[in-house]
């Protein structure tokens, strides 16, 4: 039963890292980005590549990582973002960022291969720890210090301040000199940050696997859509609500509908609830 | 003419309407009735609530307070795409078009309400479809004919000049054969002469029984087709009676025409 | 929706070619392959309407699919059904899955949507592997053909093909007429769709199921084609290249998906290297599409026919024709 709940926990950290990753690309772009599970799973899959395949240090592979999630942030700003954020279309993000996705799933599909490789252990510790087993502490832990990290750098500092601004209104901060475009391509480099460092970290549970990205991009939205689009305290409650659901209903029935009752309860939320538990009214104009 | 003089005859009735948003009152308690047959102008300063009043008519926007009435039948309720059915048409400020069909489409569209074939029986081909089709082309072509439109029928709507989208969607709002048809600043960046052309169109649809009402910043336009004009400032009524009537009021010449 | 179309002789030389095409084709490989494309074109046709038409973007129409063939080879398989009346209850079957997805999930706005039918497909594929007495779990079920004259790849061929033609009438019907129009306009622009009185909700339904309806006729057929379905058969990858056919053809437009789904289904095939990079393929490709030509390829077509004709864009002045106006109107009043 502990071990349900650890195991929640670990998940639904992960789900709510994935949430506060769409939250902060969406916030200074309002693109909801299909990209953003697999940053996660390039942080993953890289970090097993540099520490088990080319036999690198771990902080080495660590930086690495971060590297390239960073990378793969600033890249779909400006390939999939940027020029199509100019047309009108509003629905155009959606493909781009799709296309984005596919391309780097199956380029790491045939690079990689299909299969789940395992993760290498980061810190020195015995396999029988249980319950007290890094790969669920680790990811709770360091998504707890992002999470906290975030809050800070959004209200404290002045580039987090310029962040909201622009979220806020956008038009606004332009017309006071702020390069919108900039600090767009900002923000999709901290969601690769944020995104990297939590995918590292929660390498050894979700093993470097190509198709990790997907299920991010879709119970991290689910995580986000719960907690309500746009709040940070939302996508945490999200994330840990569906990693805990998911886990106590893969322990009471198996885990053949984990994704069928997520996305069952997703639906009943958001018909009585569509702008989920913490979110904005979206008003409509005419 | 007193309310029950209004019900009788039909109309279009808003009493003490109020829209709130958030902390802003955009339309305090405004009343107005728009009869068959008589060109209403809706003017006031911008941010005076005229358009949120026309949103409100529509249906766009739930009234907070009073009521709406279209002969005698509240319509506070009746969502957006069930007003055409009614026979209250609008047009919209940035013309709303489908830039990728040709005008004649966008005209036909118009015709919804009229429109009886189901999707399996369109998908079958059966009659119905091709008669739906067949009535609602010819009536879109004479309105085309009609509002000037008769030499671009193939363009594709977003090929089209400002003033023609203007003219399109009114001939799709008279395509939906309506009662009352609301325009929303219709004289909105036409040249003079342009606007000579859409005063007569509007005299026209009056003159066949339509009740239009004009929302406009353009206060000459208004003054000279309207029969009664109705003035906001800050979503409160200032003045309404006739052109004549209210050109003369004090309250509007401080706070709008003085401006 | 233009009928004096000028490619009709094209579209006569197509048509010939189809029909004919178990003769010239060569191989049995290459008319399993046309079968192929015609069972996915069954379900693209659909979802033409629902994604170019109406604008909704379903990326999920795999699990559709997958609810189609696996109807199918429970019921003409497992349960021995007339393969006819099976093909007829599967399309049912996918019709009324669609309803009950569309029935939440078109409310909401489309992103949420997208996500909404993605997330469907990856459900179906869980529950065909939970539902082992059913489905076969992992190791998958055996599909009855049609037997009769409809054994032989080139009988087969024809049967599907003609199926194909049947939807493709149905949805040419439909895009021509008013349903075509709503359609558009709730893609344009829903505003103006709902002040003309086009009941938003109800069209999106309506069109979504028929799309189930397609997609569960085409997935019986795929079905029968591939005579042994497993979930990996129908992986979300394939509900995506249904999707990118749709966008890469062009939206609001009939022939261009038609060709898409030839093509994308076709190239690999026949350039081997493309084979080896499979999505990747795909995604390269609709990520170049939509950054250079959002309209779609079809569009690109169009565009040339303008680039070379121009038009006389004199500025016409618009003059009424009040006469003509006012007996519009009482025409209408009358109506």
């Amino acid at each position: 039963m502990l071990t349900v709940l650890v195991t929640g926990l670990a998940v639904g950290a992960l789900y709510a890292a994935a949430a506060l990753a769409y939250n902060v690309m969406y916030s200074t772009s309002k693109v909801l980005s299909l990209t953003t599970g697999h940053i996660f799973m390039l942080s993953g899959v890289f970090g097993a590549f540099f520490i088990g395949e080319l036999g690198l240090p771990m902080p080495v592979g660590f930086v690495g990582a971060i590297a390239i999630g960073t990378l793969f942030g600033v890249v779909t700003e400006f390939v999939a973002i940027r020029r199509v954020l100019a047309r009108s279309d509003e629905h155009l993000w959606l493909l781009s960022t799709l296309a984005v996705a596919t391309i780097v799933q199956q380029s790491v599909g045939l690079w990689w291969g299909t299969e789940p490789k395992p993760f290498p252990r980061l810190i020195p510790q015995d396999f029988s720890a249980g319950i007290w087993d890094q790969k669920y502490w680790l990811p709770i832990a360091t998504i707890a210090v992002l999470v906290v990290g975030l809050e800070l750098f959004q209200r404290r500092t002045l580039l987090g301040k310029i962040f909201l601004a622009v979220s806020e209104d956008a038009f606004a901060a332009r017309a006071r000199g702020v390069s919108v475009n900039r600090v767009r391509a900002l923000s999709y480099a901290l969601a690769g940050i944020l995104g990297a460092v939590a995918g590292f970290a929660a390498g050894q549970l979700t093993f470097a696997y190509f198709a990790l990205g997907l299920t991010l991009t879709l119970n991290g939205f689910i995580a986000l859509a719960v907690g309500g689009l746009g709040s940070n305290l939302g996508a945490v409650v999200g994330g840990l609500a569906l990693g805990l659901l998911t886990a106590s209903a893969t322990y009471f029935f198996g885990g053949e509908y984990q994704q069928t009752i997520a996305v069952g309860l997703l639906m009943l939320l958001l018909l009585v609830k569509p702008e989920g538990l913490f979110g904005a009214k979206r008003t409509r104009h005419v | 003419m007193s309310v029950a003089d209004v019900a009788a005859s039909g109309g279009l009735q808003a009493t003490r309407v109020t829209k709130r948003f958030g902390g802003v009152v955009a339309v305090d308690a405004v009343s107005l009735d728009l009869r068959p047959g008589e060109i209403h102008g809706l003017i006031g300063p911008n941010g005076s609530g005229k358009t949120t009043l026309l949103n409100l008519l529509s249906g766009y926007y739930a009234i907070d307070d009073g009521t709406i009435v279209l002969d005698g039948e509240t319509l506070n309720r009746t969502p957006v795409q069930r007003r055409p059915f009614l026979g209250v048409a609008r047009t919209f400020q940035k013309p709303r078009l489908l830039g990728s069909l040709s005008v004649l489409d966008n005209a036909m569209l118009g015709g919804w309400r009229d429109a009886r074939a189901g999707f399996v029986g369109t998908a079958l081909a059966l009659g119905r479809a091709r008669r739906d089709d067949a009535v609602l082309r010819a009536r879109a072509l004479e309105l085309l004919h009609g509002v000037g439109l008769g030499g671009v029928l193939d363009r594709r709507a977003n090929q089209l000049d400002h003033a023609e989208q203007r003219f399109l969607e009114i001939a799709r709002g008279l395509a939906m054969r309506p009662r009352f048809i609301l325009l929303d600043e219709p004289a909105g960046g036409l040249t003079e002469h342009e606007i000579e052309q859409l005063a007569r169109v509007v005299t026209t649809l009056r003159d066949g029984g339509i009740g239009v009402l004009v929302v406009e910043h353009h206060t000459d336009f208004v003054f000279r087709i309207c029969d009664r004009v109705t003035t906001l400032n800050l979503g409160r009524m200032i003045a309404q009676g006739s052109p004549q009537h209210v050109r003369n009021d004090p309250e509007v010449i401080r706070v709008y025409l003085g401006a | 929706m233009n009928l004096r179309n000028p490619r009709l002789p094209l579209l006569v030389a197509g048509a010939v070619a189809a029909v004919t095409l178990p003769f010239w084709a060569g191989d049995v490989y290459r008319v399993h392959l046309a079968t192929l494309i015609a069972a996915y074109w069954i379900l693209v046709s659909g979802l033409n309407l629902v994604v170019g038409f109406t604008g909704l973007l379903s990326v999920g129409h795999v699990g559709l699919l997958a609810i189609g063939a696996y109807a199918f080879a429970i019921l003409a398989g497992t349960h021995e059904i007339n393969p006819f009346v099976s093909l007829v209850i599967a399309g049912g079957v996918g019709g009324v899955c669609g309803f009950l997805l569309g029935l939440p999930s078109l409310r909401l706005p489309g992103f949420y949507f997208a996500m909404a039918t993605l997330a469907f497909a990856l459900i179906v594929t869980e529950v065909t592997l939970a539902q082992q007495e059913l489905t076969g779990g992992g190791a998958g079920i055996a599909v009855p053909g049609f037997g009769g004259p409809f054994e032989s790849p080139d009988g087969f061929y024809w049967l599907v093909a003609g199926i194909a033609v049947l939807f493709t009438v149905f949805t040419w019907n439909v895009s021509r007429r008013m349903w075509g129009r709503a359609m558009i306009a709730l893609r344009d622009s829903d505003v103006a769709a709902a002040s003309v009185g086009v009941p938003v909700y109800k069209v999106k339904l309506t069109t979504f199921t028929f799309s189930g309806v397609a997609a569960g006729v085409g997935g019986a057929l795929f079905g029968a084609l591939q005579s042994y379905i497993t979930p990996e058969t129908f992986v979300f990858e394939l509900g995506m290249f249904f999707f990118i056919c749709i966008v890469i053809g062009g939206r609001g437009v009939i022939l261009g998906p038609f060709v898409g789904t030839i093509v994308l289904t076709a190239l690999p095939e026949f350039v081997a290297p493309l084979a080896n990079l499979g999505q990747f393929f795909y995604g390269a490709l609709l990520l170049i599409v939509v950054l250079l030509v959002p309209e779609g390829i079809g569009h690109v077509f169009t565009w040339l026919r303008e680039r070379r004709s121009p038009r006389t864009t004199d500025k016409q002045v618009v003059t009424p024709d009040l006469e003509r106006l006012a007996a519009a109107i009482r025409a209408g009043r009358e109506a």
